[in-house]
């Protein structure tokens, strides 16, 4: 009889954090990307903030059972915007300056979906303490 | 004589222990609601009359509906020990049951089918757990001294 798998109840609860952590550190991907959003190089014509993309894959949290974690970050491909500016410091020979490839409401509606994903998973582990709790009901009556 | 020799108790604590399992995989679906690729699972529907079935015959093996798998029962060298029991801890399987849409990156996770499982898996337990407070109520009931 195998000995080292928990049981269910505290397998969910382990599931349903580790989505809680990997959406927290999503969160705080978008946060640097929207601080980040007028970021420019130092130097003339170099390549400024380039946005990141949170990549998620799913690991296994507890033996039998597979929870997620954002296992890295990936650069987004998204070429950079050119403004022309020949006043400014990262200006090349041309006058351009390169700006991030962030856009403010890319970034609002992937906060958006964030919230949503936090707030599922904190509905699972709600849900699992309920039952547990209804669980001991049967020896307190 | 052990609880779980009554047949009512086996089945609802299979019925139990099924919701417990139920409620992990779908904590892994929601877990894994941004996983590109990831199609979500889900166990097969519980069926009472299996499960009656499998608890009056200790012997027989993991059926095509979800059920008990086949129970462990301890080997006994000594009449005077006790023996583990009937039901084994569910085996449950798990298939890979895809949600209603699928989303560009390869993920088919829907939240809100999953939210109402969740809540039928919930709405199971409770009725599975009053069940269970019943039955002991009435087993406590027909122990009571006579006139009291």
């Amino acid at each position: 009889m195998p000995t080292s798998v928990p049981p269910n109840s505290s397998q969910a609860l382990a599931i349903a954090s580790s989505a809680l952590h990997a959406q927290q550190t999503r969160m705080r991907v978008i946060a640097e990307n929207i601080a980040n959003a007028d970021s420019t190089s130092q130097t003339p014509g170099g390549d400024p903030y380039r946005r990141q993309i949170p990549v998620f894959t799913p690991t296994q949290v507890t033996k039998g059972a597979t929870g997620v974690k954002m296992n890295g970050i990936a650069a987004d491909t998204a070429p950079f915007r050119q403004e022309f500016n020949p006043q400014h410091p990262a200006a090349d020979s041309k006058g351009y300056v390169k700006m991030p490839n962030v856009e403010p409401l890319v970034e609002a509606l992937d906060m958006k979906e964030a919230q949503r994903a936090y707030d599922a998973n904190l509905n699972v582990i709600e849900t699992q303490r309920a039952m547990a709790s209804r669980t001991l009901d049967i020896i307190r009556k | 004589m052990p609880l779980e020799d009554i047949v009512t108790f086996q089945v609802l604590k299979a019925k139990l222990d099924y919701t417990n399992a139920r409620q992990k995989v779908i904590a892994q679906n929601v877990a894994n609601a941004d996983t590109p690729n990831y199609v979500p699972s889900d166990l097969r529907t519980f069926s009472f009359e299996v499960a009656m079935k499998q608890a009056a015959n200790t012997g027989l093996g993991g059926a095509v509906i979800a059920g008990p798998s086949r129970p462990v029962t301890m080997v006994r060298t000594n009449p005077g020990h006790m023996s583990a029991p009937k039901t084994a801890a569910g085996d449950w399987r798990a298939d890979v049951k895809p949600d209603s849409e699928a989303r560009l990156d390869g993920n088919q996770v829907v939240l809100e089918d999953e939210m109402a499982k969740m809540t039928e898996t919930r709405l199971d337990q409770e009725a599975a757990i009053t069940f269970y407070q019943q039955s002991l109520t009435l087993l406590r009931t027909a122990a009571k001294a006579p006139g009291k």
